[in-house]
């Protein structure tokens, strides 16, 4: 097991450089006007933009660049300065910052899914096609029908406008102002944990042993919780790890509706600010976690359920 | 002490009750504002940053030597006084008492000195420490800035960048660079040349201050990535609160200078909201003091009389932008060939004077306001309140006097049928004879994921072919991806740009300059027109004209009427041949709890955000009230 | 149902990326159990009269050959065809796609030729304009139903490349070991990186027409269903019968198209079915994002602009509203019927 988990932080740290480089090279592909605003590219002459540029160290060739990122990035932990978001700013401590107003948010939500989610699934599973059922899964079509954007865009409308909730975050009185993110960020997340947990319980329902033990005369809710949640929970748990590390990310649109200073939008800002470094800091946090999700994930599996092997397996991902 | 107290307290309440019943209903103390997230600081460097987004806080934040009224007129701030011995070459301010640098707490850190504005041009100019952000003015007005600029430059290059870092005003700045400090409260700047308008420099944020104390204190390294927390304020308010993409918060400077001459809130606290519709709901939960409406809020308000807000319509004063279609006269296919038919043709005066008598651009201003359209027209180059003569009259009103040409609010009043129809005749005659294909194929270029240009591009095409007849030109709309310069203007593809040009300073050399013929830092002519490409002879004789016609009002300097006379005159002349096409305004609608006729109002720089002597309503102001201001400000 | 919040951003809710094929082999085990436990329940509560009959000798039963005119898809047409709701969904799918051909031709405004007029903007439906005006006073029947026809195109051709290219990606994966960490590590390298990011910058660099951004999609989008099939050839691939065909000299690529690709249809159906809507929800967020070119009306870009004017105009919102709707739930419901129907193990 630890020659297996050696092996596969290993590989990680190969997936995740890779993943960096070439994210890094692909940025230096770009033409270098992109780096200026157009009100720059108004008032610059083209000498003060190679200027500029020299001065940043983007006239290098990539390579050199490259060498110098890493170099920085192992002897420091400097992941370069922000040149647009907020110039001249450290890289890390700008993510810094937003990260923990995402991941505030995202875990509040990812607990609420959690908790609903997984109660409904449950309620749906020992209801299967009974009223609950059916309106659990008209749920989960109606929010997977209707394009985020619109659905984000009716919960602003409707908590501002009905409910009088607070329409914009607030990071000094965040109590009601977090309300209506939460709930954008919960929507989607509550049909996925139901439909998933429906569909393991009900697997699991119908297996021999869950047969058995029925004839055997357990009780019903014996049989659920004892039994089934918790085979059903295995899969679910899984993702568990990778969930609640990708919280940090934040949500692009939930965030840019309700200006939520985390980091979900700044992916885009950074890349049509031509923010490089910014850039590359967030692909290597984004990759880092979401392969530590997983490599979690699998080992929180093996914990859960100690029928699961992964030495023998062999990781899929 | 506490009887002291009480005692203030008394009769600051009897002094306050004294104002309220003076004015006719209560004022804001603590403004709410907003900013789209599109919009977000990017810099707290005020000297490196030259984005409005920004400058708007900044500029409250550190005092520049002069700013402007609500009239736009320039007056003193930081400088008590200014003048020139010699018609324009060298300039004086003189420097109020009792300023200060204090931290964003209000801690006084400093005095305010002369030598800090040439701390500040020091590192505008040093090319280490800004990386030539905002050098343009600086190194075209002052002796011995350009050169200054090089040298930094060369120094960087030879010795690295720390050598050029470690300069300070003491070393060759002070020989090179003709900028001096005779005294603690004297600054002497030297032109290159005898400039009448130096003074709206001044308010620019290239001539800015900065505490060499500061730069002790945080290095040269820690004032390029200057933080709100660790910035040295001089200005009305400090930063007191800043947190990215959701809200920063102004508090008025306990120790500022002048605190008892201008009027301030308690705090201003900006927003940073995703969009105009947001903006609108919090307006509309009483969580904004004003709000600039949409397209869709407007009609709606506009055309339901028992909206909430129906009553409160207000039309905001125009932005600083003159947007112009200009013309390309050298204008490359998609291969990289001459696109000789539309070069031909746009060559030919009775083609263009055809697009200026015919084009009536009711429609298109309308997509700035959708109400009154005819706000927004726009005859002249240069913008409105740019520069005015010494009789209060507009410069533009002086344009329009040579054009015949007045503003009109019922109707566009720059067409004419008639004369458009014979231009019209003559250009398919002229140009059939010259090989050229009729329709004339126009390519315009628009950002290919903005949904606003795309619906005014096509409005633009219907007017095109409502006023000029498909069978004489056709619109084409192609899109860009994300650099019109890279895309589009570089391998010069388009016919025509509409593009805004908003003045640096208060002159119209700063909006003639840019079209002139065969001068290097003629922006427009360089990048846009590409006139110095053209060949037809009655083109270049043109161009020719024109240029000298600007550069002979250029050269009176010692009459700034007669100035004035002379610019409107080349400006006619380039209106006339029709070089490029007036195009529109900005003008907007808002609800506001502002009177927007006391805001700072200035065509060129930077001024127009500072949250001085603004006089507010705790109610939302009706349209006949704001009428009722206008009025006022008008009279005055 | 890895729709909506998938293409948001993968990082909202990773839960939902399951794996799909589970799903849909476990959706036909659920319903074989139970049918099992309905008998279960029957029997028990059936008298045992009633359980057991003697069988009558019949002549003509005795005779009957045990040969059945099993045709695989007839099969799986006659299963399909059981679901009711399902059958009717895709009428409404197909009439809706069709409609969208007349539906310019009836209208009253001709899409390509719509005038502006401010003075006709924001109508509410009326006999004149069917589903109303938009912010420019143009007809917005015309602009809804090319944008749906837009939407519906780009949606299939995108979804059919995204299963396509994961289809064969997958079964080379699955089946070719030395390939397998060439494939795991181009996995990784684009399932790791959020792939808005691989979209701007293609969207930057090579322009962003509908072509090109389509075939972005595809090339970003094959990976889940390659991971899918990827998988369930390891399952397949070493079963004894495959051994057997290999040792007979079978070549790879019929072995792979008669002996696993056959266990592959129901998953790819129901990724197929998912996929198109997701796609199109996909182009919604992209738009959104101004990475689409928007000079063709489409979903998305309808959508996108309703945003900031659906309170007081809500109509501009509802219909392109109704109809994605309309479309992920056809999909949803066909996806899931016809994969049913598509496995074996479901007929009779």
């Amino acid at each position: 097991m630890a020659r297996y988990i050696f092996k596969r932080l290993l590989q990680s740290a190969v997936t995740i450089l890779l993943v960096v480089t070439v994210v890094f090279l692909l940025l230096r592909l770009m033409p270098t006007d992109y780096y200026f605003t157009d009100e720059e590219n108004i008032k610059l002459t083209d000498q003060q933009k190679l200027d500029r540029l020299q001065g940043a160290g983007l006239l290098d060739p990539p390579l050199t660049q490259l060498v110098r990122f890493y170099k920085q990035l192992f002897t420091e932990f400097d992941l370069g300065t922000s040149r647009r978001i907020q110039a001249n700013q450290p890289v890390t401590k700008l993510i810094g910052d937003k990260a923990g107003v995402s991941m505030r948010l995202g875990l509040i939500a990812l607990g609420i899914s959690l908790v609903i989610g997984v109660v409904v699934g449950v309620l749906q599973a020992r209801n299967k096609d009974g009223i609950i059922d059916h309106a659990g899964t008209a749920y989960t079509v109606f929010v997977n029908a209707v394009p985020s954007l619109v659905t984000y865009s009716l919960i602003l409308a409707f908590g501002a406008r009905v409910l009088g909730l607070p329409s914009m975050y607030s990071v000094r009185k965040p109590g009601p102002s977090a309300i209506l993110p939460i709930i954008c960020l919960s929507v989607g997340s509550i049909a996925g944990y139901m439909l998933w947990t429906r569909r393991y319980m009900v697997d699991e329902l119908n297996k021999d042993y869950i047969r058995l033990a029925k004839l055997k005369g357990l009780s019903t809710s014996s049989v659920m919780y004892r039994h089934v949640l918790k085979n059903a929970f295995v899969p679910l748990a899984q993702y568990l790890p990778y969930s609640i590390l990708l919280t940090v990310g934040g949500s692009l649109l939930v965030e840019r509706f309700f200006s939520v200073p985390g980091l979900g939008p700044l992916l885009t800002d950074a890349i049509g600010r031509y923010d490089t470094n910014v850039v590359q800091g967030l692909v290597l946090l984004y990759a880092t976690l979401g392969i530590i999700g997983v490599f979690l994930g699998d080992i929180l599996m093996t914990l859960i359920d100690p029928r699961i092997r992964l030495t023998s397996k062999g990781g899929t991902r | 002490m506490k009887k002291l107290l009480s005692l203030v307290l008394a009769l600051a309440m009897v002094l306050s009750m004294a104002v309220v019943t003076t004015a006719s209903a209560a004022e804001i103390t603590d403004l709410r504002s907003y900013e789209t997230t599109s919009r977000e600081m990017e810099t707290f460097n005020i000297h490196s940053s030259q984005l409005a987004n920004d400058l708007n806080v900044l500029v409250n934040c550190i005092d520049g030597l002069l700013t402007n009224d609500a009239k736009g007129a320039l007056i003193g701030n930081a400088a008590k006084e200014w003048s020139t011995p010699d018609g324009g070459k060298t300039w004086t301010f003189v420097l109020n008492d009792g300023m200060t640098w204090v931290d964003k707490d209000g801690n006084v850190k400093a005095d305010v000195v002369a030598e800090d504005w040439l701390t500040g041009l020091e590192w505008v100019l040093n090319f280490a420490k800004n990386a030539s952000s905002n050098t343009s003015m600086p190194m075209e007005m002052i002796a011995g800035a350009a050169e200054y600029y090089a040298y930094t430059k060369q120094l960087t290059e030879e010795q690295g960048e720390e050598a050029a870092k470690a300069l300070t005003i003491a070393d060759k700045f002070a020989e090179m660079v003709k900028v001096t400090a005779p005294d603690a409260k004297t600054i002497t700047y030297e032109c290159v040349d005898a400039l009448t308008y130096f003074p709206s420099v001044a308010t620019y944020n290239c001539l800015y201050p900065l505490s060499a104390k500061l730069i002790e204190e945080v290095g040269v390294d820690g004032y390029q990535g200057i933080t709100w927390e660790n910035l040295w304020y001089s200005g009305a308010y400090t930063i007191t609160s800043y947190i990215h993409q959701n809200e920063k918060v102004l508090t008025a400077n306990p120790n500022y200078w002048n605190a008892d001459g201008v009027k301030r809130f308690n705090t201003v606290t900006i927003k940073m909201v995703e969009g105009g519709d947001v903006a609108y709901q919090l307006f509309q939960t009483g969580e904004l003091d004003h709000v600039s409406l949409t397209q869709a809020n407007l009609s709606t308000i506009y055309n339901s009389t028992s909206n909430e807000f129906h009553g409160n319509l207000v039309e905001a004063r125009p932005t600083k932008y003159s947007y112009q279609i200009h013309l390309v006269y050298d204008k490359n296919n998609e291969d990289g060939t001459k696109d000789t038919n539309w070069n031909t043709a746009v060559a030919n005066k009775n083609f263009r004077l055809a697009w200026y008598y015919g084009l009536d651009l009711t429609d298109y201003l309308a997509r700035t306001n959708a109400i009154n359209p005819q706000a927004c027209q726009n005859y002249c180059y240069t913008g409105n309140a740019v520069a005015v003569n010494s009789q209060g009259v507009d410069y533009t009103q002086l344009v329009r006097d040579e054009l015949g040409l007045q503003y009109d609010a019922e109707k566009y009043n720059r067409t004419d049928a008639d004369k458009a129809a014979q231009y019209k005749a003559a250009a398919i005659e002229e140009l059939t004879a010259k090989g050229v294909t009729f329709p004339v194929e126009i390519d315009y270029y628009i950002k290919g994921d903005s949904q606003v240009a795309l619906d005014s591009a096509q409005t633009l095409k219907q007017i095109f072919s409502d006023c000029l007849g498909d069978d004489f030109v056709t619109l084409n709309i192609l899109t860009y991806v994300s650099s019109q310069t890279n895309e589009v203007r570089k391998p010069q593809l388009a016919s025509i740009y509409i593009n805004g040009w908003g003045a640096d300073f208060a002159d119209p050399i700063n909006f003639l300059g840019q079209e002139t013929y065969g001068e290097d830092n003629a922006y427009y002519s360089m990048n846009y027109s590409m006139c110095n490409n053209a060949t037809d002879e009655d083109l270049i004789a043109t161009y020719k004209e024109f240029t000298r016609l600007t550069n002979e009002a250029k050269a009176i300097t010692d009459d700034n009427d007669a100035r004035y006379a002379a610019f409107a005159k080349a400006e006619a002349y380039f209106l006339q041949n029709a070089l490029a096409i007036p195009c529109n305004y900005e003008v907007a609608w808002e609800l506001t709890c502002i009177n927007p006729y006391s805001k700072v109002y200035s065509a060129y720089g930077i001024q127009t955000y500072r949250y001085v002597n603004w006089e507010t309503n705790d109610q939302i102001y009706t349209t006949d009230e704001v009428a009722a201001l206008k009025a006022a400000y008008e009279a005055n | 149902m890895d729709l909506t919040e998938k293409t948001v951003s993968e990082l909202e809710a990773p839960v939902v990326d399951m794996d799909v094929d589970r799903s849909a082999v476990d959706s036909n085990i659920d319903k074989k159990y139970n049918r099992g436990r309905v008998h279960v329940h029957a029997r028990a509560m059936m008298p045992e009269k009633q359980l057991f009959s003697y069988a009558e000798y019949r002549a003509q039963e005795a005779e009957r050959i045990g040969y059945s005119q099993y045709s695989y898809w007839k099969s799986v047409w006659r299963n399909f065809l059981k679901k009711k709701a399902a059958v009717i969904m895709s009428l409404v799918f197909l009439a809706l796609f069709l409609f969208t051909f007349v539906a310019g031709a009836i209208g009253k405004y001709d899409v390509y030729n719509l005038r502006i007029d401010n003075s006709l903007m924001f109508i509410s439906p009326n006999s004149e304009f069917w589903f109303g005006t938009d912010n420019m006073g143009r007809d917005y029947w015309a602009q809804v139903w090319c944008a749906t026809r837009t939407s519906i195109m780009l949606a299939v051709s995108v979804s059919l490349g995204q299963i396509a290219l994961g289809v064969l990606i997958g079964l080379v994966w699955g089946y070719v070991r030395k390939l397998d960490s060439f494939f795991t590590n181009l996995y990784n390298l684009i399932d790791n990186v959020p792939t808005i990011i691989y979209m701007t910058l293609i969207a930057l660099m090579l322009g962003k027409t509908t072509l090109i951004m389509g075939v972005a999609m595809i090339g970003f989008g094959w990976l889940a269903t390659a991971r899918n099939v990827r998988n369930l050839v390891f399952m397949y691939r070493d079963r004894e019968y495959n051994l057997a065909s290999r040792c007979l000299g079978t070549s790879i690529w019929r072995i792979l198209a008669r002996n696993i690709f056959p266990y592959l249809v129901s998953v790819i159906i129901l990724r197929l079915a998912l996929a198109i809507p997701g796609t199109i929800a996909y182009e919604t967020t992209l738009t959104y994002l101004g990475l689409m070119d928007i000079s063709t009306p489409s979903l998305g870009i309808l959508l996108r602009n309703a945003r900031s004017y659906f309170l007081d105009y809500p109509y501009l919102l509802i219909f392109p509203a109704a109809i994605v709707s309309i479309i992920t739930i056809t999909f949803y419901l066909v996806g899931n019927a016809f994969s049913d129907a598509c496995d074996p193990r479901n007929h009779v």
